[in-house]
């Protein structure tokens, strides 16, 4: 008896110390994580939308919950504003919509005094290679540049991709919860 | 997901993406226990077994302990924890009630718990966010594109024991070829699979 | 024995994969760039390095019975460190190493040395004998990964190195080219070691004819 408690004590010790550490290092490790995340994810995908600011949008980034994941747990929206002399013009955030064969993540650059589209870029997909896929392909996202964002966007507005409509639906899609988050935290995007 | 979608994904994960041809996941034993068919079969069967249980429970750690609590971050540690006792608790289980198939797998499970395969497919379960049929599915079909491979090398090497081989090909060199040239039959297989 | 010798058998008497037959499915796996093969080269001996250490301090309070499952949690605690520091620092390696990362705990040479040394010799000599063959594992995975990524892509370290008319042999990049290209690697070694073998009979032989 006296030695299967000692198993126990010594095998929930090594148990509990390795999880104060881990807790720890994943404290320390949290920023520099989300810093990479964004560094190497979004960075380029926010340059390619948002143009002629002269501050640093991932420096300046500012975030703020926006509601529950289906776990319950908060979700933060990351905004990206585009600055000159100190005010904002536009901004670039995360949107998403469903594709073919899962989310389409698509980063959206909006200019906050005319509502139009500065560009949008697809951050994160998993489409068919050859033909969904082509809605990473610059002639695909180019025509959504300047694109008026006060009401939905259709596929009228843009070149659908020819045999990849539901792409095509999911990228609009995007596009459009985009506009509704911008019309719903426009304050919080904006100051 | 319709029953065709269901084919194609079996067909794919034992034979166009199989785990270890085409993953290297679960190589120390591939290399390890194919020399003689009779222990290839056994150690086949106990990684189907073990990677189908395997793959449920930490299924449903990952999506009853990890998330609600926030400390995805301990995947790793989770896992291969339960594993491990999972691995112990069948070889218990198995000694009490049915000894005949312990006898036959029994000497398997303990090598089991490093098989990175094991720790490799529950991780893929979770990254490729399959839901629970999904997930057994993908396990059960891996598992047995698995044994497939273990079995048919296995075959191979058997007849290594009445060729003559260079002394320095001798064992693992050769293995390691060997499994290339599997690898290279199995890459045959990618067409199956629509693009 | 002295430190130096637990430290350097890792390159050459032990080692891995080579000698000590263990961690191939890394080996495969992530050797397509010498980059890669470094990458996790290191992240290994970090994590073999570490754990050694820890279980040998801790050899005295183990008990035997449980022993398995302590060094499986210890192993398992460095790999996450290493997962989340690579995530924090070197964002682009750990996207690439994927999977292979956590499957460093059942990559089987943290846990066999943990039940071959750790568990039986001192911190020093366990931290020198961890290190030792990390590195060696670190160097075998950098070596075949060169290799790979000169002969299959005629590059290295992503710079272009071949000559321009150089056709990149693409299977060497492919699956079925990392288990051939580690086979003729086996097979180099073994006949290393086998003339190494008959020249020390020989000076034997000399040695024992002179006396």
């Amino acid at each position: 008896m006296k030695e299967i408690a000692k198993l126990v004590v010594v095998l929930a010790l090594i148990c509990g110390i390795s999880g104060f550490v881990l807790a720890y290092v994943k404290d320390l490790t949290a920023g520099p994580i989300e810093y990479a995340k964004i560094k190497n994810v979004k960075e380029p995908a926010v340059h390619s939308v948002l143009s002629g600011y002269d501050n640093d949008p991932i420096k300046d980034r500012v975030s703020f919950p926006v509601g529950n994941d289906k776990y319950g747990r908060p979700v933060s929206l990351v905004v990206f504003p585009a600055k000159k002399d100190g005010k904002t013009y536009a901004v670039a955030f995360e949107a998403s919509g469903v594709g073919y064969k899962g989310p389409i993540g698509v980063m959206v650059g909006v200019d906050v005094n005319d509502n139009k589209l500065t560009g949008i870029s697809v951050v994160s997909h998993s489409e068919t290679p050859g033909l969904g896929a082509r809605i990473l392909e610059s002639g695909f996202t180019e025509p959504f540049r300047g694109q008026d964002l006060s009401k939905d966007l259709t596929k009228d507005n843009i070149q659908a991709l020819s045999g990849a409509t539901l792409s095509t639906n999911g990228v609009v899609a995007a596009v459009n919860a985009a506009r509704e988050t911008l019309a719903k935290y426009r304050d919080k995007m904006v100051n | 997901m319709s029953f065709g979608d269901y084919m194609l994904f079996i067909v794919g994960a034992v034979l166009v993406n199989n785990i270890l041809l085409a993953q290297f996941l679960g190589n120390c034993p591939f290399l390890g226990v194919s020399k003689r068919m009779d222990t290839a079969t056994g150690m086949s069967m106990a990684v189907v077994f073990v990677i189908t249980l395997a793959g449920a429970c930490t299924w449903l750690v990952q999506y009853y302990v990890l998330i609600p609590f926030n400390i995805e971050y301990l995947q790793t540690i989770f896992f291969i924890l339960v594993i491990a006792s999972l691995v112990q608790l069948v070889e218990i289980i198995m000694q009490k009630t049915v000894p005949g198939l312990y006898r036959a797998l029994g000497i398997y499970l303990p090598l089991i718990t490093t098989n990175c395969a094991v720790l490799g497919v529950a991780i893929i379960n979770i990254q490729k966010e399959f839901d629970f049929v999904q997930m057994l599915v993908f396990s059960f079909a891996s598992a047995v594109g698995y044994g497939l491979a273990l079995c048919l090398f296995a075959g191979i090497r058997e007849r290594f024991a009445l060729a003559r081989i260079p002394k320095v090909f001798e064992g693992t060199a050769l293995g390691l070829v060997t499994a290339g040239f599997m690898s290279l039959a199995f890459s045959g297989f990618a067409g199956l699979v629509g693009h | 024995m002295s430190l130096m010798k637990e430290f350097t058998k890792g390159f050459w008497e032990l080692l891995p994969p080579f000698r000590l037959v263990l961690g191939l499915c890394p080996t495969l796996a992530v050797t397509t760039s010498a980059e890669n093969g470094l990458g996790m080269g290191l992240a290994t001996a970090f994590v073999l390095a570490c754990s050694n250490m820890l279980i040998s301090a801790l050899r005295k309070i183990i008990p035997s019975k449980v022993r398995i499952a302590a060094f499986i949690v210890v192993v398992a605690t460095f790999v996450v460190v290493v997962e989340l520091t690579m995530q924090a620092y070197f964002y682009a390696l750990y996207v690439k190493l994927g999977i292979f990362i956590p499957l460093i705990v059942v990559n089987c040479i943290p846990l066999g040395r943990a039940e071959a040394f750790a568990s039986s010799n001192g911190v020093l000599a366990s931290g020198a004998d961890g290190l030792g063959i990390g590195l060696g594992f670190a160097i075998s995975l950098f070596a075949l990964g060169t290799i790979r990524e000169i002969f299959g892509a005629g590059a290295f370290f992503g710079a272009h190195v071949m000559w321009s008319s150089y056709e990149p042999m693409g299977f060497l990049l492919k699956a079925p080219g990392a288990f051939v290209c580690l086979g003729l690697m086996l097979a180099a070694i073994n006949t290393i070691s086998a003339r190494q073998a008959k020249r020390k009979l020989e000076a034997a032989r000399l040695a024992a004819a002179q006396a």
